[in-house]
């Protein structure tokens, strides 16, 4: 074993030394970069979910937020007094993910036969049905004005209430969906998807049922905006339509198109960019959107293909880690 | 296992496609469907297949009839066909291309009712698939990276990969040169098998009459003729349907002569493809 090989193991050990110490370091930075870096997590959730469906399988969805508000308004009416049911966190939890996954295969059904710009319309306005009949439904959902005071939730007998507590949850929950969606996309389920998206009538000349694969995405990404739309709610303990707007469905899938379409670090590298961009940028709040618009031209000019390349994806990376641990001579 | 049609029509709005179609391919046999453009040969392709309704009558694999299912359903029960333009799953490996034709089998059998396989089992039988297809050196490759010819064998395999007792290889030489051709006719010969019936749409009549054990010969939708090589290419039906319509009944008389002059088949060269 030459020396090279063990400084270049010294230093993959001191790159993944470097990950753990930041993410350790992040809960005792000040709250507001905390509450930054939870949001920078949420979106990736968001984002790791709804590519499953865009990335994936190649059904442009814009109603994706719908299924975070399903999400978040399953905790606020299983865990606040608007009924008077105080479910705990954990089990809402799983409740919301199955109305996602509910709410995903109601909305797959219909849209089964459309592709491209039509079925981003009708996700489109999906999204702002579900939003508006929030807004309207007064009697369970209190309409505009939303629902307050919702639990404070615990874990395990852990509250959840600071940032730092939710930090550490969206962390766990963020690699968890990371490593969930890594291992469908080279299971054979990621592959049929590829495959649905370059050719959907080859894809059932295989004897493939296109439906079964198509309603499989929406329900699995539905499912995860729907946990993360329960975070959410019991991160904010409020809710209300405002926060569901088609503006929110647009970011998620701009993440995904700027950070690199079905690849999963370059849905993370999208969620921190446009994350990170309006906070840097806060003395220009009222361009937000113009500025999402430039980053969107810019990237879509200069690398087509989103920031992160398709081949630099986690796969590669734990490829890339293993030969150098286990057989450095072949890297 | 067999594949028969009844009394088959297919109408596109006031277009009569097919007219009447009864034909019927058993296992162990190589046919060939052929006729001038327009004839109808990949709308029978395209209907047993699934990819078009019939407007009239019946297909059946078996006892079963093909025409009332999704086209899933029509490939699980064993039809399986490539494409006149190559369709492959270019972004994906030529390895992955073979092993996503098992997703039925996969862990999704409570919906197909089919037989599983183990990751194992499916990868070994892919690679087998590889080596007999002489793709084994560029598994990893992107099927969009393979030049046009491996391309085409890729397609050919992906066909064949899961042993369906139906085959059908729409237009298999089609932008092929004339080694790669023959190579691929002596391919398609060599895939023949007791148990798989493999039924061609092609224009190369040499690849045609080379590997065919029936012909079957269509004109304006309807059976013109129906036999062994040497009785097609001596149908005068045949020559008429075809005469000053395209270069193939060049290559039919063509035939005919080297036959009759040398008392055998013999290459054609020189005959230009597009």
């Amino acid at each position: 074993m030459g020396n090279s090989v063990i400084v270049r193991r010294l230093g993959l050990l001191a790159v993944l030394a470097l990950c753990v110490v930041l993410l350790a370091l992040v809960p005792h930075l000040p709250s507001y970069y905390v509450r930054v870096v939870d949001s920078i997590l949420i979106y990736i959730i968001l984002a790791v979910g709804l590519n499953l469906v865009v990335g994936y399988a190649g059904l442009l969805d814009l109603g994706f937020i719908a299924f975070y508000a399903v999400g978040a308004y399953a905790y606020a009416l299983l865990a606040s007094g608007q009924f008077d049911i105080h479910l705990p966190f954990i089990v809402i939890l799983f409740i919301g993910a199955a109305a996602g996954a509910i709410a995903g295969v109601l909305l797959g059904f219909p849209v089964l036969k459309l592709r491209g710009d039509y079925l981003a319309i009708v996700t489109l306005s999906f999204g702002e049905i579900i939003r508006i009949a929030i807004n309207n439904a007064d009697d369970l959902t209190n309409g505009p004005q939303g629902i307050a005071g919702l639990d404070r939730a615990s874990l395990f007998g852990l509250p959840l209430t600071t940032p730092v507590h939710f930090y550490w949850l969206l962390l766990v929950l963020a690699i968890t969906v990371c490593g969930g969606v890594y291992y469908m996309e080279r299971s054979i389920l990621g592959k049929a998807w590829r495959a649905l998206r370059e050719d959907q009538d080859v894809v059932r000349g295989l004897g493939i049922n296109t439906t079964t694969l198509k309603l499989l995405a929406f329900a699995l990404s539905a499912a995860i905006g729907g946990a993360g739309g329960v975070i959410f709610g019991a991160f904010q303990r409020f809710v209300s339509p405002e926060s569901f707007t088609f503006q929110e469905s647009l970011l998620v899938v701009l993440i995904i198109i700027i950070g690199g379409v079905g690849n999963i670090v370059g849905v993370i590298a999208g969620a921190v960019v446009l994350v990170v961009l309006p906070e840097v940028l806060h003395f220009a709040a009222q361009y937000r959107l113009l500025i999402y618009g430039v980053v969107l031209v810019t990237v879509i000019v200069l690398r087509p293909g989103g920031l992160v390349s398709p081949r630099f994806n986690l796969g590669f990376i734990i490829r890339k880690v293993r030969t150098l641990w286990l057989s450095p001579s072949k890297t | 296992m067999a594949l028969a049609l009844e009394n088959v029509s297919k109408h596109f709005g006031s277009l009569v496609a097919i007219r009447n179609l009864s034909l019927s391919f058993d296992v162990g046999s190589i046919y060939s469907i052929i006729g001038p453009n327009g004839a109808g040969k990949s709308t029978v392709v395209n209907m047993i297949a699934g990819s078009y309704s019939v407007t009239s009558g019946a297909i059946r694999l078996g006892a079963t009839a093909l025409n009332r299912l999704p086209k899933h359903r029509i490939a699980q029960l064993g039809v399986s066909r490539t494409y006149q333009n190559l369709r492959l799953f270019d972004g994906m490996t030529v390895l992955e291309n073979l092993e996503v034709c098992f997703f039925p089998q996969s862990w999704l059998t409570f919906l197909t009712g089919a037989k599983r396989l183990s990751k194992a089992e499916r990868l070994e039988i892919c690679h087998a698939c590889l080596a007999e297809f002489h793709l084994s050196d560029v598994a990893d490759v992107l099927a969009g990276d393979l030049p046009y010819g491996r391309q085409k064998i890729l397609e050919l395999a992906r066909a064949f990969v899961t042993q369906a007792p139906i085959v059908l290889l729409d237009e298999p030489a089609a932008g092929l040169n004339h080694t790669e051709t023959k190579d691929m006719a002596a391919m398609i010969a060599g895939l023949k098998r007791e148990d798989r019936a493999i039924i061609l749409v092609e224009h190369d009549m040499e690849m045609v009459m080379s590997i065919s054990d029936r012909i079957d010969v269509l004109n304006y939708g309807e059976l013109l003729c129906s036999g062994t090589p040497d009785l097609v290419r001596t149908n005068e039906r045949v020559q008429e349907a075809y005469l000053g319509t395209t270069e193939e009944l060049d290559d039919i008389r063509k035939l005919a002569q080297s036959r009759r002059a040398q008392g055998g088949l013999r290459a054609n060269a020189g005959i230009v493809r597009h």
